[in-house]
Parts: C-alpha cells; sequence; structure tokens
C-alpha cells in the first residue's frame, strides 16, 4: 500500500515537472522566436513564418551591424554604465555606514529621503532635470547622463547597503576603535573589504537598469556620437518601419550583452532581486 | 558635535539626491504653477494646468488607461506568479532552471520586448496569427494592437510576460521563508493540498504579496516605453498613459509647465496609491501572523 503511495506520488511529481518545463517553455517563445527570425531571409520570414530559418543566414546581421552603429554605442553604453554603477556603489556604501551604525533624527530624516527616492518614478523629475540640465550645459553630454542615472540609482544602494552593513557585527567597529582607529578609518580598514559581494549584486541591479533604460538617453542625447545601444535600436529599427529584417537581429545584438551577463551570473542576480526586495 | 561627525560621509549622498532629486521636484511643483516653456521668466498660471488636466476628457481618459493598465498587470501577475511559485515550490528538482528561466524576460530591454512583440501581435506575417492559422485557429486571429479593445490587454500581456520572472521569485523566497514544521503538521493532519495552499501558503505569504503588489503597481503606474513604442498611445488614444502625455509635452512642445503639473499628478497618485497599499497589506500581514 504504502509503495502504491509513493509511487503514485512519484508520477504526479514527475507530470506536474514536466507540466511546469512546458509552461516555463511556451513563456521562452518569444525569445526563441526573435533568435530564430533573425536569421530569416526577407522570403522565408513572408513564405513560413513560424518556420526554422533554412539556414544561418547572416545577412541580416551584416546589415544591422553596419547601419545601427552598434560597436559606438555599446562602448558608450559600457562607458556609461560602469561610471555609474562605480559612482553609486561608492557613494551608496559611504552613506549608508552612518545610517547602519546610528540612529537619530538625522539618520531617520536620510531613510525617509532614500525611501521617497525608490518609490519616486523618474517621469516626476525628468523634466525639471531637462531644464536644469540645459541651463547649465550637461544636456547631451556623458557626464549629464551619468549624473541622473547615479541620482536614480542612489536610493536603492543606500537601501541596500545599509540593510548589508547592519548584518556586520559592531563589534568590529568596537575593536578598531580600542585600536585608536578614526570612523573613516573604520569605513575603509575594516567594512569596505567586507562590502564585496553587496557591490557584486548592486552592480549587476545597476548594470541591468542602466544599460536598458530608455528615457534618459531618449530625453538628454541628441548627438549620434553618444547614443546608447537601446537609442541605437529605437533609431535603427524605428526609422524602418518595423521591417523585421533590421527588426530582430537589432533585438538580438541589444539583448545579448546581458542575456550573457544573465546565464554567467543567473543566481546571483535572481537572489539579489529577491534579497532586495524582502528587505 | 563629535556624535554628528560621522554623517560626514553622507554629504555626497545628499548632494547628488538634492542637486537631482530634491531640487528638480521642487522646481517641478513650481514650473506647475506656470506656463514656461523654456524661454524666458515662467510666468504664474495658478491652478490652470491642473484644471485642465482635470477638465479635458483627453487627459482623464489618460488617467484612467494608467490605473486600469496597473489593475491588470498587478493582479494577474501576482495570481500567475503565486501559481508559478505554488508549482515550482513543490518540485526542488526543476526549480532553479524554471526561476531562472521565467526571469530571462526581465533581462530585455523595453524597446527590444516592445519591438519583439509589436511584430508578434502584427496583423499580417506576426507571429501570434501565424501560431493560430498553423493550429487551426484562424477563427481567432486578430489586429491585437490596432482594435482599440485589445491594445492595452495586449501591452499589458507583453509586460507580465516581461515581469512574471521576478514576481514568481519574490513568491518563492517567501515560501523558503515557511517553516517547514508548518506543512508537515498540516499534512499529519491529512489535509489536501489545496487546503494546504489556501489556508497555510496564502496567509503565510502576506509579506511576499505586499512586496509584489507595491512593487508592481509603482512600475506599471509610470508605463511609458511600450505604449511609446508599440502603439504610440493609439488606437484612439486606448492606450495613452500618464507618462506618454508627459513625454509628448516635451518633445518638441516644450511644454514644461504643463508637463511638470502631469508629472506632480503623478507623484501624488503613486504615493497615494502605495501608501494606501501598504496599509491595507500591512493589516492583512499582522491578521496571518
Amino acid at each position: 500500500m504504502s509503495v502504491g503511495v509513493s509511487r503514485r506520488a512519484r508520477l504526479v511529481r514527475l507530470l506536474l515537472s514536466a507540466l511546469a518545463l512546458s509552461l516555463v517553455a511556451v513563456i521562452l517563445l518569444p525569445v526563441a522566436y526573435m533568435v530564430m527570425m533573425s536569421f530569416k531571409t526577407g522570403t522565408e520570414i513572408v513564405q513560413d513564418p513560424l518556420g526554422l530559418p533554412g539556414s544561418f543566414y547572416l545577412g541580416n546581421y551584416a546589415n544591422a551591424l553596419s547601419k545601427m552603429g552598434y560597436a559606438r554605442s555599446v562602448l558608450n553604453s559600457v562607458g556609461i554604465t560602469l561610471s555609474v554603477a562605480v559612482l553609486v556603489s561608492f557613494i551608496g556604501a559611504l552613506a549608508a555606514y552612518p545610517l547602519a551604525r546610528r540612529t537619530n533624527r538625522l539618520s531617520r530624516a536620510l531613510v525617509m529621503l532614500t525611501a521617497l527616492g525608490l518609490a519616486t518614478p523618474n517621469f516626476v523629475t525628468i523634466t525639471p532635470i531637462y531644464v536644469i540640465f540645459r541651463d547649465i550645459g550637461l544636456l547631451d553630454t556623458y557626464l549629464g547622463l551619468v549624473l541622473a542615472f547615479t541620482a536614480l540609482n542612489l536610493p536603492l544602494a543606500v537601501f541596500f547597503y545599509t540593510g548589508f552593513i547592519g548584518s556586520i557585527p559592531v563589534d568590529l567597529d568596537e575593536a578598531a576603535k580600542l585600536d585608536n582607529c578614526s570612523d573613516f578609518q573604520i569605513f575603509f580598514h575594516v567594512i569596505r573589504p567586507l562590502l564585496g559581494p553587496a557591490t557584486a549584486t548592486l552592480s549587476l541591479f545597476v548594470m541591468l537598469m542602466v544599460w536598458n533604460d530608455f528615457t534618459y538617453p531618449l530625453l538628454l542625447l541628441t548627438d549620434e556620437d553618444k547614443f546608447t545601444v537601446m537609442i541605437s535600436v529605437y533609431r535603427f529599427v524605428g526609422n524602418h518601419n518595423l521591417s523585421p529584417e533590421d527588426l530582430f537581429p537589432a533585438a538580438v545584438l541589444g539583448s545579448l550583452p546581458l542575456l550573457l551577463l544573465f546565464i554567467v551570473f543567473q543566481r546571483r542576480i535572481v537572489s539579489g532581486v529577491t534579497a532586495g526586495a524582502v528587505k | 558635535m563629535g556624535k554628528y561627525r560621522i554623517f560626514l560621509f553622507t554629504v555626497p549622498a545628499i548632494l547628488v539626491l538634492g542637486i537631482f532629486f530634491v531640487y528638480p521636484i521642487a522646481l517641478s511643483l513650481r514650473l506647475s504653477f506656470t506656463d514656461f516653456t523654456g524661454v524666458g521668466i515662467p510666468k504664474d498660471v495658478g491652478w490652470k494646468n491642473y484644471e485642465r488636466i482635470f477638465t479635458r476628457s483627453r487627459y482623464l481618459d489618460a488617467l484612467g488607461v494608467t490605473l486600469l493598465f496597473t489593475l491588470i498587470v498587478v493582479t494577474i501577475q501576482t495570481a500567475l506568479g503565486l501559481l508559478f511559485a505554488a508549482l515550482l515550490h513543490r518540485l526542488p528538482a526543476v526549480r532553479n532552471l524554471c526561476r531562472a528561466a521565467l526571469f530571462m524576460p526581465a533581462m530585455m530591454s523595453f524597446v527590444i520586448v516592445g519591438y519583439v512583440w509589436q511584430f508578434i501581435y502584427s496583423p499580417f506575417d506576426g507571429g501570434l496569427n501565424a501560431l493560430f492559422a498553423s493550429l487551426g485557429l484562424g477563427a481567432l486571429q486578430h489586429n491585437w494592437i490596432g482594435d482599440p479593445h485589445t491594445a492595452l490587454y495586449a501591452l499589458a500581456f507583453a509586460h507580465i510576460w516581461m515581469f512574471l520572472g521576478y514576481t514568481t521569485a519574490i513568491f518563492l523566497a517567501g515560501y523558503a521563508a515557511i517553516p517547514q514544521e508548518f506543512d508537515e503538521a498540516a499534512r499529519l493532519e491529512g489535509t489536501s493540498g489545496w487546503q494546504r495552499f489556501r489556508h497555510i501558503e496564502i496567509p503565510l505569504l502576506a509579506p511576499s504579496f505586499t512586496i509584489n503588489i507595491v512593487l508592481s503597481t509603482i512600475g506599471t503606474l509610470k508605463t511609458f516605453e511600450l505604449p511609446f513604442i508599440m502603439t504610440r498611445g493609439g488606437p484612439d488614444g486606448a492606450t495613452r498613459t500618464l507618462s506618454l502625455h508627459i513625454i509628448d509635452s516635451l518633445f518638441g512642445k516644450y511644454k514644461f509647465g504643463f508637463a511638470s503639473a502631469l508629472s506632480i499628478v503623478m507623484l501624488i497618485l503613486v504615493i497615494v496609491i502605495t501608501l494606501a497599499q501598504n496599509r491595507v497589506l500591512r493589516a492583512r500581514e499582522e491578521r496571518a501572523r
């Protein structure tokens, strides 16, 4: 009897696993569709819209690569993304230290400001930022875009590091204090070296956000040489009336760097998102 | 004084947030009472911009579209995420693989998701209609984003597709926090899987509900990219969201004053709705304890 039950339970579990895997496969169909379409010739797309490509036709890619200014925009995006990641983690960790270690009126006010920053959509500040940038000459500059993204991501960084530093035992600070270390020395020599995992997770977050963002570069950049990848994709595809031969290779090229990053750091990204959200 | 010295560490953050977050909100508030178009001195117009937003059907409709979109996305995404998490929680062998796979669409940009789904929905050689044709379901073929009755739902579907993995991962983290004894005790009492789900898991997942609902609400109320890319707000304004109006008022029109008023309305909307949700959902968490 008990053998029968456990066998039935195993069968149910097997069927459920098959169900889960097929549901997930269906959900990933659009990604597969995107990749498949990018290798099809124009005639194949019209004659057999769902079929596999007859061969790995690379003409669409050659065309997209030459016309969308891919290499240049990747360089721009990488430079902007890395600058923002460095600035956000440095300024964020620095600000989080006193917030995690002291509770007083000032720290509570700053935590409130951070919470407000987390909840405020960037559409609320986008008009004044445009006006301010225009007045101080930051429109259409890398610096302007980097600063705008830094401000947008800083609340998350402060929030994230405050939680992380809070979980580091205060004994470490106390011991260093007995050795006559100043607050600055404690931060740089005791706390900072322990922040590696938090910085790695946060940086992945920031990269994801900055690489994929569309609104800020759309509004703040006009010089083609400074375009980010998403603006290049938008210009290239939008200018061609949604021709699939342009759309799909551009979509693959635009997503590829982050999809590769995701495959490598999948565990850290997923657990980081949930840890950040649960706290 | 020494007590506050350590707060020197917060000076760079305060500067950045002060200049690029607090000051802009204050400026936005001030500009919202003017007719500023970018040149000259802003002229005070009192509540005129706000009056315009709340009396013209064009903007009231956008408010309605934004709220409806948020309602559709938040409800369906939370329900589906919960179902996936409940399923995957019971299947440790495939859990991590499925969680990662579901997460993949969230790695893509709205721009790319928008274009790919625009093509999937396109009436002629689009993937969805071609799929229906090949399954012999030609009757289901439809101009999904060209019809004002289905366009917003089609966009919501793409949005949910993108973030379902997020919701599922957060629910799974909630599941991981449920003590195993609860489940075992309930099993010993001979409860069915459905009873455990309904009376043990759902109440204990209350904190995950709060996080998921608040996060997706904040994310959806500002929806801009999908309608901008896929429909430009059409057909017939069916997908024209508040943020689309903000960008439209800026681009080429330079109606900074009016755009500011729209964004203040959005800020108030976000704050009021998320505070209300927080109150209700936190009370629910308390009851679950």
